[in-house]
């Protein structure tokens, strides 16, 4: 299917409403963030004007965390990568990591966009941190973003020993389009057998190029990340062969025919969001292949709303659910 | 992205923020916020813990300034910012940040406040606030007859928490308050009646706590000339007045010793608060202080009295005897009140 030009029947579609807590602070945290994000806004939002860059110091968080930047060899004939590591202080001996990939549409970000969050539920565990540098659409489409994070996980699945990693307990994870390219990564170790994942974290993931789900109509012009800001997104990524018939499951994962055989998922999504439809659909698929996933849809929710209204009942909600199912990942 | 308080102290204060705290309140109450959703609100906007303590209806809510729900309040620091709920009322709503308030923190506030007070009325009812609310809840509280959860339920509307001790006391007038122990700043009733105040009890203990507030009642006194005396007595301190309270009822006659006051009183008008410092003051000397009269001029007026009441106040007997003449005056003034709550008059 091609850019849908809303048909008449969706033109009434009435959407979820938003929770109380966060319809009243979308209008203070999202004022820099439109709806609708346009192509050549682009540039503008990747100078770092909305997102936030953490210093070391915040990384650091008051000395739990021991911080460091390596470079390491990108996808064969490509650039090298960065990861930042970060671990807990102090701790010897191997411990789990989360391979952290991080958000903003395919276009912005760097391995800092969003990290505090996780480095939170990383103290709260004990983690280790791995958050990788990948290129970014549309100078670097695709496949240029999945295999950079492929890359570096594969570094870091054969590195674990040096940097104090137990390789068997590596789970990949991220927000939106970190979390598609999460899902994505876990795609490319199954088909490629490539490092054994212990789980895969998708928060609300950015997995389908086709933008045309029931969801995605009903928040046109509404909350955070509408479909006007998908199509840009995915545009960036994929040029003209969006939402055409060769799209690469590695490019949009809701494109995988087979779901089977893949690491225990976590997927976690707002009601009131674009990636609502695609994001439920991809768990059940996964249950209808056998396998296991835990998905968790907040009533009320716009994208990325734990992360910009951290404070809100949900969000607190939102964030416990994903700290205890690690918490019972990592227990086994 | 992640402080609100931050971004709205980045913005214009004049204009911009205050702008925006008007419309995070305004979009709560339209969503029908709850009154949790409407203090973090306070918390996060204003970047420091806020907190809501409304006695009347029994509301505690205290969220830090990462939303995080935090009931292990202490009592409130006066120097908080704070904001009642009713224009005269007292704060109910705090900022736990020292002055002076910013312009963000003030429209904070007063526009939490508002909120809160529109929820409130929503959701509980406006009823609470009112006396007569108050005196049907007080009344079950303290029937022992009730059902326990019919009083603890009474006891939660009145903004008692279970496990803190509380006591009855007793207004002149037939009225009940109910106060936990030791009282949290509720307001002291309008003008002052005469009160007893029951000893501090389990919540369920309330009905013993309110009979003995009633025995106190009876030996308060207006504190006039003609009604010398305190006007609130403790019953923990009654100690054996307490027997005697019981020994006198509507039909008991008074003694001659109480006959023999009530003639002194008629005799001049300063007789009775003369008598009554002498028996509640350690010495004369204090007791002409207290009454603003030289130390003769007492002794003068003691011999007087003496006459009229046929007994020496000088020493330590004659004292005991008028402290037990005058207490029994009292309670034959007061005649004693029924039992039960729901037979007091008026």
């Amino acid at each position: 299917m091609t850019t849908p030009s809303s048909p008449p029947h969706h033109d009434r579609l009435s959407p979820p409403p938003f929770d109380s807590e966060l319809a009243a602070a979308l209008a203070i945290v999202a004022e820099n963030i439109p709806s609708s994000l346009l192509p050549e806004m682009i540039p503008g939002l990747q100078s770092g004007a909305v997102l936030m860059r953490p210093s070391d110091d915040d990384l650091r968080r008051g000395g739990a965390f021991e911080i460091e930047e390596r470079t390491v060899p990108g996808p064969e004939g490509a650039p090298d990568i960065s990861l930042l590591i970060c671990r807990p202080a102090g701790v010897t001996g191997p411990i789990p990591a989360l391979y952290n990939i991080h958000g903003g549409g395919m276009v912005m970000g760097d391995n800092r966009t969003g990290i505090e969050a996780t480095l939170e539920t990383a103290q709260e565990l004990g983690l280790a941190v791995v958050s990788v540098e990948y290129r970014l659409a549309p100078e670097h489409p695709h496949p240029a973003p999945v295999e950079d994070c492929y890359a570096g996980l594969v570094w870091t699945a054969e590195h674990a020993e040096e940097i104090g990693v137990d390789r068997e307990r590596i789970i990949v994870g991220g927000s939106s389009a970190g979390g598609g390219l999460s899902a994505a990564v876990a795609l490319l170790a199954r088909d490629r057998g490539g490092p054994a994942l212990a789980g895969q974290l998708l928060a609300c993931p950015m997995l389908d190029d086709r933008n045309d789900t029931v969801s995605s109509l009903q928040m046109a012009g509404l909350g955070v990340w509408d479909r006007t800001s998908n199509d840009t997104g995915w545009t960036a990524l994929l040029g003209e062969r969006r939402g055409g018939p060769d799209v690469s499951p590695y490019a949009a994962p809701a494109r995988a025919e087979d779901l089977s055989g893949l690491p225990p998922a976590f997927v976690d999504v707002g009601s009131a969001e674009t990636f609502r439809d695609e994001d439920v659909a991809y768990a059940t698929r996964i249950w209808q292949a056998g396998g296991q996933a835990e998905l968790h849809v907040w009533p009320g929710g716009f994208h990325g709303f734990d992360i910009m209204v951290p404070q809100a009942a949900i969000s607190q909600a939102a964030r416990a659910a994903r700290t205890d199912w690690l918490r019972r990942l990592l227990a086994r | 992205m992640k402080e609100l308080a931050g971004r709205l102290t980045a913005l214009d204060p004049d204009a911009g923020a205050a702008v925006r705290v008007i419309a995070y309140f305004d979009r709560l109450l339209e969503t029908r916020a709850g009154l949790e959703a409407l203090v973090r609100g306070a918390a996060v906007l204003a970047g420091c813990p806020a907190r809501l303590a409304d006695e009347k209806r029994g509301v505690h809510i205290k969220v830090d300034a990462d939303g995080r729900r935090a009931d292990d309040e202490g009592p409130a620091d006066p120097a908080w910012l704070s904001a009642p709920l009713t224009p005269d009322g007292p704060p109910a709503l705090w900022l736990e940040r020292e002055g002076p308030a910013g312009v963000v923190d003030a429209m904070v506030l007063e526009r939490a406040a508002a909120s809160i007070r529109a929820v409130l009325d929503r959701t509980r009812g406006s009823a609470p606030a009112d006396a007569a609310g108050d005196q049907a809840l007080a009344e079950v509280l303290l029937d022992a007859s009730a059902s326990e959860t019919a009083r603890l339920h009474a006891a939660r509307r009145l903004g008692l928490r279970p496990g803190v001790p509380a006591r009855a006391v007793a207004l002149a007038g037939g009225q009940a308050l109910i106060q936990s122990v030791p009282p949290s700043g509720a307001a002291p009733p309008p003008g002052d009646p005469r009160a007893g105040v029951g000893p501090a009890v389990p919540l369920l203990g309330l009905p013993a706590s309110w009979s003995a507030a009633l025995v106190a009642l009876r030996l308060t006194a207006e504190g006039t000339e003609q009604d010398p005396g305190p006007r609130v007595v403790h019953a923990d301190q009654m100690g054996g007045l307490a027997v005697l309270a019981a020994a006198i009822g509507p039909g008991s006659d008074p003694i001659p010793d109480v006959h023999a006051l009530d003639r002194a009183a008629a005799a001049a008008p300063w007789m009775l608060a003369t008598l009554d410092a002498v028996a509640s003051q350690s010495s004369l000397r204090t007791a002409a202080t207290a009454l603003h009269m030289h130390h003769s001029t007492l002794q003068d007026r003691l011999a007087h009295a003496e006459q009229v009441l046929g007994w020496s106040v000088h020493g330590p007997q004659g004292r005991l005897r008028l402290q037990l003449a005058l207490a029994l005056r009292r309670l034959h003034h007061h005649a004693p009140a029924a039992a039960a709550v729901s037979d007091r008059p008026g």
